[in-house]
């Protein structure tokens, strides 16, 4: 009849049925799903500020700014949903849903000792045992008790393997640095997606990113980041371990690029350290300066209000390049006493070695062991 | 509240929840069908209808089968389909993101239009429009949670709407009733709305036949000893309303009997007598969900249901049925369910939209500027 049908219509004929079996996953497009995360967040704002929601209503708003802190990489959000969880519980102290609220916050910062004892008294409240075990399960794996957290996600999945439970999994293994089984399982969780939000696929595939640059395949990570980027382009992480991906195969020129509108956008310090790092690799020590100048006090800043938090990337930025392995060294015996992660292991022995014979003379009584330990 | 929020996947992603429907002769053009279908409840200023979603509306011509305790529809296997599509959004105007939207139904017709532009966009026999409206839905959310709560009628004279002045994304289409009455079908047609997605795998998300189906009838599990854990909408959304699958009918049918027998339960006697096994007599006329219109009947402002009324009653129907925005069509549900119309009106003390609708395309009011906080109702506010 009249119109002729525009290109984005193509996809699947007038009654719904594809037209190509090759878009088996579509979703929708990443700068609607943010725009409707943000419209979704004002519309529950102004019933939070009122005080019109319930308890579980303003448990869902504090997860939905968090979800967006991740991906915009806002630290700000977190610091509203984590100020908000508390109010939550201090109004509602007899709630288990306040309190998984609030442990789920204490989670995202790395206060992993609290978030155990606000779910242990969810549960005495009547919090449903079977969610406030997958929320252990998440202390256990970032603490690094991998096999106790896999007992856990295994038992999730054989009851009801979805999209969620396979990608815990996947993640889990990958970690572990158990790269094979974390493939089987990227590729299962991914065939489980039923919705149309991209956000769900973009964290998976940043995640999937990061195993393959853990493993040095920083073709692999690429790809994986670029695949999460294309999803949901204002994805923060993703844009930023994209960049560092592009920098390790050498394309430093995109990586910058990368880098900078993120140094704009996020008030998270790791873009201005990547841009440091990236920088001065490339032999522009001058501008790196800057960035690390930068990337430092807004760590400072961030150790200050949330040490736990920050303890791990601050000392990986203090090592390099911020040029401080003192306090690199304070700073992941701190993350190290909280995580016992390959990650957080190496941290420290990569700080150890870059202290030096100096630092066995000079002892370990230097300002990063006092701002460690406060 | 109608279809709001009516399962965890609608609330991950409210972009595919359809809060509503309505289905009603044109009062303007009385040979043309208005199909309403509204999303995104609570829809701030910067909501977007998604790219990879089909909005769409299926229409199947129905026969009146059996009247009475046993009344039932039979489907015909014809379908016609009005599916609305979006496009990503682009800059207009420097930081004005505007989005592009064509409808296409499955008889030819193709008509496309911007987002919120107020006059649509038309072809032969189909106009449409797309946009952010103020959600027309009026309804005592938060009172109906007490009723189910304390298993007393919880409403008052004058109620609080829970949907007064908020906003939601619409999709109207108004079509020419000939369009799928020439083949000889009708004057009945059973209609639901659909979102799906996208791609070579095509999943349904969430589909809309009558109000308050799923979070009056299958969200509360107190009352039911079968599945007392099972949260079905979800699966209840996945389902065809034409052809209800086998898996699960088990389940909706004791979460139906169950919430049926409690509703009706609330004046303090028993409208609706069990049958065999606790049966509900509404039961298996609720599980087809799609809703009744008689397009050969004009516009009207109090028909929601009447077709099913008539139909239980052994009557003839007398208006076109379907709904129309300024119907209070949940003081006729509810009437329906607590007394089967053997009592007084079953009010829940609001009684109009905020905002009456108009007489005219596209209907829906425009969106309020800005909307006053209100109390969203929640089964179980503390826990």
């Amino acid at each position: 009849m009249a119109a002729q049908v525009p290109a984005f219509v193509r996809r699947v004929d007038p009654a719904g049925t594809p037209v190509s079996g090759t878009d088996r996953i579509v979703t929708t497009v990443g700068s609607i799903a943010l725009a409707n995360l943000n419209a979704q967040i004002q519309g529950q704002e102004r019933l939070a500020m009122a005080g019109l929601l319930s308890v579980p209503q303003h448990a869902a708003l504090i997860e939905l700014v968090a979800l967006r802190g991740l991906v915009v990489g806002r630290i700000s959000d977190y610091e509203w949903a984590d100020a908000q969880a508390d109010a939550l519980v201090r109004g509602h102290p007899a709630v288990g849903t306040a309190l998984l609220s609030r442990a789920r916050l204490h989670v995202r910062l790395h206060r992993f000792g609290a978030a155990s004892l606000d779910l242990a008294a969810a549960v005495s409240l009547g919090l449903d045992p079977e969610v406030a075990e997958a929320e252990r399960a998440a202390v256990l794996q970032a603490t690094g008790a991998y096999d106790k957290a896999l007992t856990v996600f295994r038992a999730a999945a054989a009851r009801r393997a979805d999209f969620a439970s396979l990608g815990a999994l996947a993640v889990l293994h990958a970690e572990r640095g158990d790269v094979q089984s974390a493939e089987t399982f990227f590729g299962a969780s991914r065939a489980a997606f039923r919705g149309v939000s991209p956000i769900p696929l973009a964290l998976l595939d940043f995640q999937h990113g990061r195993m393959w640059m853990r493993a040095s395949e920083n073709e692999r990570a690429r790809r994986a980041f670029a695949s999460a980027v294309r999803l949901v382009p204002a994805y923060a992480p993703a844009q930023g371990h994209l960049a560092e991906a592009e920098a390790a195969i050498g394309e430093t020129c995109a990586a910058v690029s990368r880098l900078l509108p993120l140094t704009r956008s996020s008030d998270d310090p790791d873009y201005a350290a990547a841009l440091a790092r990236i920088l001065r690799d490339a032999g522009r020590e001058d501008e790196a300066a800057a960035w690390r100048a930068a990337a430092a006090s807004r760590y400072d800043e961030l150790l200050a209000r949330h040490p736990d938090a920050f303890a791990d990337h601050a000392a990986a930025f203090l090592l390099e390049p911020g040029g401080d392995p003192h306090r690199a060294l304070a700073w992941a015996k701190r993350n190290l006493a909280l995580r016992d992660t390959p990650r957080s292991r190496q941290l420290v022995a990569r700080a150890a070695r870059a202290c030096g014979p100096a630092r066995r003379r000079r002892g370990f009584g230097n300002r990063g062991n006092d701002e460690a330990r406060a | 509240m109608a279809d709001h929020g009516s399962g965890p996947r609608a609330f991950a992603d409210p972009v595919i929840d359809i809060a509503d429907m309505y289905v009603f002769p044109s009062p303007e053009r009385p040979d043309r069908l208005v199909l309403v279908m509204d999303v995104f409840p609570f829809a701030g200023p910067g909501a977007f209808f998604s790219d990879a979603v089909d909005y769409r509306f299926r229409l199947r011509p129905v026969e009146i089968a059996a009247t009475g305790l046993r009344a039932a529809f039979t489907v015909g296997g014809e379908e016609y389909v009005v599916t609305f599509r979006f496009g990503v959004p682009v800059e207009s105007q420097p930081g004005l993101l505007a989005q592009d939207c064509t409808c296409i139904t499955s008889m030819g017709h193709s008509a496309a239009c911007r987002v919120n532009d107020e006059a649509g966009g038309q072809c032969p026999g189909l106009r449409i429009f797309a946009g952010r409206r103020m959600d027309p839905f009026f309804f005592d959310g938060v009172r109906t949670v007490q009723t189910v709560m304390s298993g007393k009628l919880s409403y008052e004279a004058v109620g609080t709407a829970t949907t007064a002045h908020q906003n939601i994304l619409s999709v109207i289409a108004e079509i020419d009733i000939a369009a799928f009455t020439k083949t000889g079908h009708g004057p009945l047609f059973g209609v639901v709305s659909e979102t799906l997605t996208h791609g070579s795998l095509s999943v349904r998300l969430e589909r809309f036949g009558r109000p308050e189906i799923k979070n009056m009838l299958l969200l509360p599990r107190q009352y039911d000893q079968v599945n007392r854990d099972l949260e079905v909408r979800d699966l209840f959304n996945q389902e065809d309303a034409f052809q209800l699958g086998k898996a699960y009918a088990g389940a909706y049918r004791a979460r139906l009997n169950a919430n049926l027998a409690f509703w009706d339960g609330l004046d303090g006697k028993v409208d609706w007598p069990l049958g065999e096994h606790g049966a509900h007599p509404l039961t298996e006329f609720l599980l087809a969900d799609f809703m009744v219109i008689d397009v050969s009947k004009p516009y009207a402002e109090d028909s929601a249901f009447e077709i099913e009324v008539a139909m239980l009653k052994g009557a003839e129907h007398k208006s076109c049925g379907g709904r129309s925005p300024n119907d209070d069509s949940i003081d006729t549900y509810l009437t329906l369910l607590v007394n089967a119309g053997n009592g007084p009106r079953i009010s829940d003390g609001v009684d109009a939209p905020a905002v009456p609708s108009s007489r005219s395309f596209p209907y829906l009011v425009p969106p309020e500027p800005n909307p006053p906080p209100v109390r969203p109702p929640a089964l179980n506010p503390a826990h």
